[in-house]
């Protein structure tokens, strides 16, 4: 494993988009565990009278580098206490799709038959609807929140693992060690985590990348829509949507956040990316 | 007493048609019949499509035969659980990239057999690894190794060590060399007969290779479209062949 | 086989002919220097195991190398006109029309999801400035050489409903369509049964015949050799190491390598059963790090010092070898 992760570093570092990706994830990493160190602020401290500053503005002894929001909180204090909450969410939102994808999809790929049916048929039902909207309808059932935001978008996620792990599954389980493993009598779930699960490894990390992103992606559109983080958490979504109304007056309100989720995203896109060229051994071949 | 005693075992495979539904049965197996001795090697020869793999595949239990009887030392082949049946048969694959599971270390691969059956702690299971792997003629200095850091004819070693870890009576080869290199092909087949005077092996080698099958088994059987057409003593078969599928078989061979 | 006496003009020379991959951890040696030729009319038997540089001498020929290959050659004639195996222009004038090549694997070498029939006659018309009508006419007439029954209807099969015997029959085929000059087939029946495999050789020497075609015949069997071919060329880590007409290289090998693959080979006419075979010890060297000397030495069991230092040169007669210590003629 250690060999496959410096290989998989060094293919990572001959992909300029990829590098950049990951250099700006943990960017944003570092950002988001040393925000109390790189503020004088509080994320929700109201300075009196300080409204709508634009960026690189001083109001008494204080000084406001991206500026301050409607009711006077800074807005870079809040934008980095909000690179912790969207990389959590999308750090819960990979790790619960992939890891209930990935059993579900062990399991249908492995057994067939009706289980396979069951799981198969529920993922087309959940990719029949379009991402957000049934979220959105998940949000309403279970209630407004970030908790439960991140639960309605790891069930849209939730498809991409399954069936990208089925069609592994589906390929691996034919192959002759599997049936070797099935003459020593390895048991069902040896078989599955010890001898199929590792060789699923590659295109599992691919996904989860790309899953990071749209987890972020997803639930800033929720906290946009007001239905996932609420007022005041400083979610990056929750924010464009408080400033919406201010977009022509006081538009560093609206942009900056919307450029924190650009970035973001685009970087996980594009070490997903580069994941997927240093992974796939199709691809890696060509000369 | 015969080892193996196989009577009249058929199967058959139902395809079903993808837009009407309608079954279909093809038959692979059309009802074989033969016995095996212990120490005994039987050949099994046949062309694509004989159904020889098939064999391999229902006397491993790893497909159902669809009639007819396989009594295995004594009992009914079905009536073994699945705690004894793996130290009875084991398998050797074709295919030395596939039949190896390349995320795992070469003594990790020959000491899976014994840790899934027997209770016993990794790192001895590890040591019995390592001796089997000087058995089968591999370095111990290379158990750390992943399948693909091997040459063909290694891997093909690996399979037969982790085939070997459960002492099982009846070994089955499914093409076990049709993929190795002519230079290796010689070692692997005189590492076979080696072990098999070792470990009191009962084998049963499928090949379309009528050379190879001839110089390692004692007993021929000839498969042609899921049906014994001629079976006997190696030496009769390969110097009187009576059938004439054989004999055409025997004329093709360079 | 013994060649008729009066074949001798040559259709194809090569001269050091060296091919490198270019990798990103450093180049691999396919090829090292070899010199051949290939006389009009003669069937050449080229015997090697994985790595030996037996398929990629064929690609180089054919232009097919993929395009971190590098191909140096100080001498390449076709008939009698010089070819630069680097112009992809050069190659592409004589491939298919008079070097055709035919595969291992008959069932990838067709397009899956095009008639065999569309692709014959494309092939036809690439070649041939005749309408859809002749080159059908044609692809019939080819069909039927090849021995296909019911060729009308198997123009209009897809591939997948072709046996293996029956594609590698239509490449067959289509590789003669063009009368080349010097066809190359690379392990043609290794993906076939004994007896569709003697039915396909049968028809090859059968073609050659007819169409005085000159073939380069691959395979790693020294069996097959020395039913099929003239001459044999036995190849190692990329080197030719012996080479000569069939029989005598057959009855007297000169070369350790050569020596060992006729023995390490059971035969299914002939020989004791259950005793051991001589076995070539050990494995094929890898090309990213070869033995120094003799590419051979590590397994040879005639290897002494001098093997270890120095590598042997090809002698220069025709039946050659490259060994310091060669077998003595019995």
């Amino acid at each position: 494993m250690k060999d496959f992760f410096s290989e998989l570093l060094k293919d990572i570092k001959k992909n300029k988009g990829a590098f950049a990706g990951l250099l700006l994830i943990l960017i944003f990493i570092l950002l988001a565990i040393f925000a109390p160190l790189l503020s004088v602020y509080a994320p929700d401290q109201v300075i009196e009278g300080a409204l709508r500053l634009p960026p690189n503005s001083h109001f008494q002894n204080y000084y406001f580098i991206f500026g301050t929001d409607d009711i006077g909180r800074d807005l870079f204090t809040r934008l980095l206490y909000g690179s912790r909450i969207s990389l959590l969410v999308g750090l819960s939102v990979v790790v619960l799709a992939a890891s209930l994808g990935t059993s579900l999809g062990l399991i249908s790929g492995y057994f067939g038959g009706w289980t396979d049916r069951i799981i198969s048929r529920a993922m087309d039902f959940i990719m029949a609807l379009p991402s957000v909207l049934f979220a959105i309808v998940i949000v309403a059932v279970l209630g407004p929140g970030l908790m439960n935001a991140i639960v309605a978008v790891s069930i849209v996620a939730l498809p991409n693992f399954v069936r990208l792990i089925r069609a592994q599954v589906l390929a691996e389980k034919n192959k002759q060690y599997v049936q070797a493993a099935q003459l020593y009598g390895a048991s069902h779930l040896r078989i599955l985590f010890k001898e199929i699960l590792p060789n699923c490894m590659a295109p599992l990390i691919v996904q989860g990348s790309l899953g990071f992103s749209d987890g972020i992606l997803n639930c800033a559109a929720l906290g946009f829509l007001g239905l996932g983080a609420q007022a005041p958490t400083p979610e990056w979504g929750t924010m464009l949507s408080d400033a919406r109304s201010f977009l022509e007056s006081s538009p560093w309100m609206v942009n900056l956040p919307g450029l924190c989720i650009l970035t973001v995203v685009l970087s996980f896109n594009l070490l997903g990316d580069g994941l997927r060229d240093a992974l796939d051994p199709r691809l890696k071949n060509r000369s | 007493m015969s080892l193996l005693k196989v009577k009249n075992l058929k199967k058959s495979y139902v395809t079903k048609n993808l837009f009407f539904g309608a079954k279909k049965e093809e038959p692979v197996l059309k009802g074989i019949s033969f016995e095996l001795e212990e120490n005994q090697i039987l050949g099994v020869v046949g062309e694509s499509g004989c159904g020889k793999s098939t064999l391999a595949k229902v006397l491993t239990r790893l497909e159902e035969a669809s009639g007819g009887e396989i009594i295995f030392n004594g009992k009914d082949l079905r009536s073994f659980s699945s705690k004894e049946f793996p130290h009875q048969i084991q398998m050797v694959f074709q295919d030395p990239f596939q039949s190896l599971n390349p995320r795992k270390k070469a003594w990790e691969i020959i000491a899976d057999p014994i840790l899934v059956t027997e209770n016993i702690s990794t790192s001895e299971a590890k040591q019995r690894a390592l001796a089997m792997m000087q058995k089968v003629g591999l370095l111990t200095e290379t158990s750390e190794r992943y399948p693909h850091q091997f040459s063909g004819g290694q891997r093909q070693r690996l399979g037969i060590a982790r085939a070997l870890m459960l002492r099982p009576k009846l070994l089955i080869l499914d093409e076990p060399v049709s993929a190795l290199d002519v230079s290796i092909q010689a070692q692997v087949l005189n590492l076979l007969l080696d072990l098999q005077k070792e470990f009191h092996l009962s084998m049963i080698f499928i090949s379309h290779d009528l050379s190879v099958v001839k110089h390692i088994s004692d007993k021929t059987l000839v498969l042609y479209f899921g049906e014994i057409v001629e079976m006997g003593p190696s030496t009769q078969i390969f110097s009187e062949p009576q059938h004439q599928y054989t004999q055409k078989l025997l004329e093709s061979a360079p | 086989m013994r060649l008729p006496l009066h074949l001798n003009n040559k259709l194809l020379e090569i001269e050091k002919l060296s091919v490198q991959f270019k990798t990103d951890s450093g180049a691999i040696e396919a090829l090292r220097p070899i010199s051949f030729t290939v006389l009009e009319g003669e069937i050449l038997g080229v015997v090697g195991e994985s790595g030996s540089g037996k398929s990629v001498t064929n690609l180089a020929l054919m232009g097919l190398l993929p395009a971190n290959a590098q191909i140096t050659a100080q001498k390449v004639v076709f008939n009698k006109n010089p070819l630069n195996l680097n112009s992809q222009k050069d190659l592409r004038a004589i491939r298919g029309s008079q070097i055709a090549m035919i595969f291992q694997d008959p069932m990838t070498a067709l397009n899956p999801s095009l008639t065999v029939g569309y692709q014959m006659i494309e092939t036809l018309r690439c070649h041939f400035d005749i309408s859809k009508k002749v080159a059908e006419h044609r692809s019939l007439a080819l069909l039927k050489r090849v021995g296909i029954s019911n060729p009308e209807a198997r123009l209009k099969s897809y591939p997948f409903e072709l046996s293996g015997g029956m594609s590698q029959r239509v490449m067959i085929a289509m590789a003669i369509s063009c009368h080349p000059k010097l066809l190359i087939a690379d392990e043609p029946t290794t993906a076939l049964d004994v007896t569709i495999q003697k039915q396909i050789l049968d028809l090859l020497l059968d073609l050659q015949k007819e169409n005085k075609m000159s073939m380069i015949f691959v395979s790693h069997d020294l069996a097959l050799i020395k039913k099929y071919a003239h001459r044999v060329q036995v190849m190692y880590a990329g080197e030719i190491v012996e080479g000569g007409n069939t029989e005598e290289v057959i009855k007297t090998p000169r070369h350790p390598y050569t020596f060992g693959l006729l023995k390490a080979r059971p035969s299914a006419h002939e020989g004791k059963m259950k005793e051991p075979l001589y076995a070539i010890p050990g494995v094929v060297p890898s090309l990213r790090e070869r033995p120094s000397g003799c590419q051979f030495h590590p397994r040879c069991f005639r290897a002494t010092e001098l093997c270890k230092k120095q590598a042997p040169l090809l002698t220069t007669a025709a039946r050659n070898f490259a060994c310091h210590h060669p077998l003595e003629i019995l």
